[in-house]
């Protein structure tokens, strides 16, 4: 599993983190019961607080997405969040998108016929 | 009503805690009225211009530099009656690499520090050595900044202290050197319990390991808050309003730099990210974007707003 955080993101790193993993089990990449980063190994390789990371795989936990075995790490659950994940993870993506049009002063219409056409341009085929 | 931007950090025990620290150099002000508070655990990031007070404050910590007035409680101890004994629970990389040992060569200078520390781990000093790459055989005063403060680095952390005290860690050093400090840094904190407390002009690169922030300016502290308060409440705000528009003084005094150019307004205000823009509404302007701002955004507007 590989957890990046975005220096131009400035959403709280904890849940950047979160996101991240969240990610990885929706795309796959990630497996159940494999083991995360420790708190540590996280912490040095991405520069971070550790107490943030903590946070995060708290956080993970409380939601069910990872579980802890006690002195030995934090694993992925196997639990079906799949179909949640999904949508939770297009909900965040097209909140993104709107904000920026928003900020852009574009309407929800002219952005939905932009993505339209910018899948039809990249030849993004429906469902894929 | 102006936002509170120095908060005391209670509810946590103290690594550090001044209650107005003042100090003066003949006729220059060096700290005023400082009240600074460092809770145990946090990585606290202190800013500020040349000639703001950070050395000084700093210095004072150790006993160093006494002050004109005011209390120091440093682990729980009064800096100035337990120097010694606070100083070997201390890690510090002072802002000078001249002190006096520079005819020692590195390797002599860490092994004359390390008979000060009954905690030193020896193991790990090489660990840390080896990571930074320290220049062992040359005489530490014939050293680059740099190498210098790398070696600095070794004193600082191998004994594992309560409290380190970073005066521009990376201050010298090469970009793949700085970033090797940070990874170290946070891999010591990960492992050792600890508490850091470190000044710098390089607010970025601390931006995933601060949690606490500390603005100094002429002296005064004029901001010290947690992360998380700073992340969730000081916002760039976007917005059009007519021209000639004029913000209500509550606004105003809410806000910390104000930029406007034709219907255009680019603000950072204090404030709640869902209420903003009502409050902005409420005025007859139109907010097109709330954003939340990086560490060293939410410096630069801190060090630019105006104190009274």
């Amino acid at each position: 599993m590989i957890i990046a955080i975005d220096p131009a993101d400035t959403r709280p790193i904890y849940l950047q983190i979160m996101d991240e993993v969240r990610r990885s089990v929706v795309v796959g990449t990630a497996q159940a019961d494999e083991p995360l980063p420790s708190v540590r190994q996280l912490a040095s390789e991405l520069r971070l607080n550790p107490n943030t990371v903590q946070q995060a795989y708290r956080e993970l936990e409380r939601e069910g997405v990872v579980y802890v075995r006690r002195g030995r790490g934090t694993f992925v659950s196997e639990v079906e969040t799949t179909e949640r994940e999904r949508f939770r993870l297009a909900q965040t993506v097209a909140e993104r998108a709107l904000r920026n049009a928003y900020r852009n002063g574009l309407s929800l219409d002219e952005l939905i016929a932009a993505v339209r056409r910018a899948a039809e341009e990249m030849n993004v085929e429906e469902n894929s | 009503m102006r936002p509170q931007l120095v908060k005391s950090l209670n509810g946590r025990p103290m690594a550090v805690s001044t209650r107005a620290l003042t100090k003066s150099f003949g006729s220059q002000v060096a700290l005023d009225r400082v009240d600074l508070t460092v809770p145990e655990g946090s990585i606290y990031v202190l800013v500020g211009p040349n000639g703001a007070g950070k050395s000084t404050t700093l210095n004072a910590l150790v006993d160093l530099v006494r002050p004109d007035s005011g209390g120091i409680e440093v682990l729980g101890r009064s800096a100035s009656e337990a120097g010694p004994a606070v100083r070997a629970e201390i890690g510090y990389v002072p802002e000078t690499t001249d002190f006096g040992y520079g005819k020692l060569t590195a390797r002599e200078l860490i092994d004359h520090h390390s008979r000060y520390f009954a905690a030193w781990d020896a193991a790990y000093a090489e660990q840390l050595g080896a990571d930074l790459e320290v220049v062992y055989d040359k005489r530490f005063g014939k050293l680059s900044k740099g190498q210098a403060r790398r070696v600095q680095l070794v004193m600082a952390l191998a004994h594992r202290p309560r409290l380190l005290l970073l005066d521009e860690p990376t201050d010298g050093l090469d970009p793949l050197g700085r970033d090797r400090v940070l990874e170290i840094l946070a891999d010591h904190a990960a492992s050792s319990p600890t508490t850091i407390l470190v000044s710098t002009h390089v607010i970025h690169e601390l931006e995933g390991l601060g949690d606490c922030l500390g603005a100094l300016r002429d002296g005064r502290l004029i901001a010290q808050l947690e992360r998380d308060d700073l992340g969730d409440h000081l916002h760039r705000v976007r917005a059009e309003a007519a021209e000639g528009w004029t913000p209500s003084s509550d606004l105003v005094e809410q806000s910390l730099v104000r930029k406007a150019s034709g219907r255009e307004l680019d603000w950072v205000i204090w404030g709640d990210a869902e209420a903003l823009p009502s409050r902005f509404a409420h005025e007859g302007a139109e907010v097109r974007d709330v954003a939340r701002l990086n560490l060293e955004q939410a410096t630069r507007a801190i060090l630019r707003m105006e104190v009274n």
